[in-house]
């Protein structure tokens, strides 16, 4: 039939257009055959696991204790998957306690154990609700920041949780030198609190920033405020008297010290996003990183080695406050950083929602007159596949009618260019440019 | 028919008295779709057929849910072994050292000492059930973060949420069983939540555990047959309509 002879012709030696499906398709990339391809890949991922669960169970024989009797006497924790669940159980007494219709029949005490259940089944609504709520098309995670964050902040959620759980050992076993406990039930009570909503923050800058966004508006906000707080309550703990005790004084050299490394990293990486340009600031926060994250690790070595008791002071004033002396500080430098990092992956990650419908070959001006890009061409699917051969990159007017009629807003002339600075740097760097002094 | 031959034809007669009531012919030809099987091709996914390379490093996420149904397998095998050994009773006893024991925590002593692989059974069983969980977890996170729930997956992602309380349900009454210190403080934490529902909390506490305390030992017994039964059942029931559905509706991959 003439109709089908068409067909053949303009779908010939385009990929992703299959003619026929099943075992009788002749296109040039069939799908996987079950058998043996896909048998053998599950199989050896069967066998795999197989093998890991006989190696765990021979070297590590599951616990089974004494038998259960009505007097408990050691702490009980369940196993870590219900742990999150155990530690909201536990979280839950910031909640007031009250009896409603107290003496009737229908009394409800409220109590931490009641609020408790809420908390714990606050999540459960949230995951069944998820797909009611949640209904933009986008699929992948880095073109959904505020999905992505809200994952990741609950799953750092789950870890404090955790955590939180077990607030009784870490209240036992971490003590200050004078055996008080290193880390307040209060303090605990905020961590559980502030990682989550500082690895959301993260995750959204980053992400948005994956996807070519001026952070800036966000960037100086969650930069500098943090830096301020750190600043702010480390001169309050050095200089106003009275916050630390008389048995810390000894060691207020080593405590400044510690203070002064979070302080001056929080406050560069702020005076970094403020004032410096946009490279600058990359720089100034990768160095950042690199150098507190030496400098803190070479002082812990040096004076566990050297002075543990002073160790021990400085951990004192340090783990009482580490949702803001500790937490805040990486996360202005990671804020930093992923927020004016340079997103090279991204225009792969952005070309690749082609799907071919051909609309960028259709409008471009070039491919009118260009004899190279006569037959077939299609823009974005063939540059992201790299078999452009150089026509589009060299011969683009850069006029953005292939990204006015892209169903998918992908931004093609912004990727050459961004290709074309790249080739001229290397130039540059290959010494080039003294060919044009 | 009664002169024949009577080897000649007792198979004929057998088999025909079983073929008139059990006719097997239209299901015999359904083993040509099994043959056909042979032949049958993966679907494409959506980066194969458009040769994308970039998100390659995403694909080993996308066995997890296989993972984890691998898990229940020899979790379902394992827990069979186990279960000609265990003795669902958790009343207390006075053993003759004058310890408290009960017939429970005394069956596990013999899988784990007496009876031939018994511990290593109970291993797999073990840390089959802990794959199984964490398994299901990043299940659930990579479905989040791919946004594979949307439309039209809606039903499929909340037949998902309720396998994941199963399972965390099957992880809670698999620890009950044992009888041992960790169970009594697991039993009394459940009773303790269940209690502190408003209302019907004594009563829902009664019809899970069997008591508002765990002196009595009910617990266990009640929770075996939750552990063996109710949530295999509702489990593998949801488990196969959950693979249908993906099976149907094909794998939602980010493009």
């Amino acid at each position: 039939m003439e109709l089908e002879r068409v067909k053949e012709r303009v779908l010939e030696g385009r990929p992703g257009f299959p003619r026929a499906y099943g075992p009788a398709r002749v296109d040039h990339q069939p799908g996987i055959p079950l058998f043996p391809q896909e048998a053998t890949r599950d199989l050896v991922v069967i066998f795999l696991l197989t093998a890991i669960m006989f190696f765990l169970s021979s070297y590590l024989t599951p616990f089974l204790g004494p038998a259960r009797s009505p007097q408990i006497s050691e702490l009980i924790v369940p196993d870590w998957y219900l742990l999150f669940s155990w530690g909201l159980l536990k979280i839950a007494d910031i909640f007031p306690t009250f009896t409603l219709g107290a003496g009737t029949p229908l009394a409800a005490e409220f109590n931490p154990v009641f609020w408790g259940d809420v908390l714990s089944g606050i999540p459960i609504i949230a995951l069944l609700l998820l797909p009611f709520l949640d209904r933009g098309r986008e699929a992948r995670p880095a073109k959904a920041p505020i999905r992505s964050a809200i994952g990741t902040a609950s799953i750092a959620a789950i870890f404090t949780a955790s955590l939180y759980s077990i607030r009784e050992v870490i209240s036992e076993r971490w003590l200050s030198p004078n055996g008080a406990p290193l880390i307040p039930d209060n303090t605990q009570k905020w961590f559980f609190v502030i990682p989550p909503i500082l690895v959301g923050l993260v995750t959204y800058t980053a992400l948005r920033r994956l996807g070519y966004q001026p952070m800036r508006r966000w960037l100086v906000p969650n930069v500098t405020v943090p830096a301020i707080i750190v600043c702010a309550q480390s001169a309050a703990i050095l200089l106003l008297p009275g916050w630390l005790g008389a048995e810390a004084l000894p060691y207020v050299v080593w405590i400044a010290v510690h203070l002064v490394l979070l302080s001056a990293a929080s406050a560069a990486v702020a005076v970094a996003v403020i004032a410096l340009p946009e490279t600058r600031a990359r720089d100034v926060s990768a160095w950042t990183i690199v150098l507190a994250v030496l400098a803190f690790a070479g002082l812990s070595i040096y004076m566990d080695a050297t002075d543990r008791n002073g160790y021990s002071w400085v951990l004192s004033v340090l783990y009482p406050n580490m949702n803001t002396l500790l937490l805040l500080p990486m996360f202005a430098v990671m804020t930093a950083w992923l927020g004016t990092r340079r997103p090279y992956s991204t225009y792969e990650y952005l070309l690749n929602e082609c799907y071919q419908c051909g609309k960028c070959h259709t409008v471009c001006p070039v491919t009118k007159v260009e004899d190279d890009a006569l037959g077939g061409l299609n823009l974005v699917y063939n540059t992201f596949k790299k078999q452009h051969d150089g026509v589009p990159l060299w011969t683009c007017l850069a006029c953005d009618a292939c990204s006015a009629v892209c169903p998918l807003d992908i931004k093609y002339s912004d990727y050459i260019l961004e290709e074309r600075a790249k080739v001229h740097a290397k130039m540059a760097a290959d010494g080039g440019e003294r060919e044009w002094p | 028919m009664a002169t024949g031959d009577l080897r000649k034809d007792t198979g004929r007669t057998v088999f025909g008295w079983l073929k008139s009531r059990f006719p097997t012919v239209p299901y015999a030809d359904l083993t040509r779709v099994v043959l056909e099987t042979d032949q049958r091709q993966m679907p494409r996914s959506h980066a194969e057929k458009y040769e994308l390379k970039t998100i390659w490093y995403w694909y080993p996420l996308y066995c997890l849910g296989g993972i984890s149904f691998v898990a229940f397998i020899i979790l379902t095998i394992t827990g069979i072994l186990l279960g000609f050994f265990y003795v669902p009773d958790g009343r207390l006893e006075i053993a003759a050292t004058g310890d408290l024991t009960n017939a429970a925590w005394q069956s596990m002593l013999t899988i784990m000492n007496d009876i031939p692989f018994g511990f290593i059974i109970r291993g797999m069983h073990h840390w089959a059930a802990h794959i199984m969980i964490a398994a299901v977890f990043l299940h659930m996170c990579r479905v989040y973060f791919t946004g594979a729930y949307k439309k039209p997956r809606e039903l499929n992602w909340l037949l998902g949420v309720i396998l994941l309380l199963i399972t965390l349900a099957f992880g809670y009454s698999g620890y009950l069983l044992p009888a041992n210190n960790l169970s009594e403080g697991a039993a009394n934490i459940g009773i303790n939540m269940s209690r502190a529902s408003p209302v019907i909390g004594d009563q829902l506490a009664t019809l899970l555990f069997g008591d508002i305390n765990t002196l009595a030992g009910a617990y266990i017994l009640r929770w075996y047959w939750i552990h063996v039964f109710i949530l295999p059942l509702v489990g593998t029931g949801l488990m196969i309509l959950h693979m249908s559905l993906v099976w149907l509706q094909g794998v939602a991959e980010p493009h």
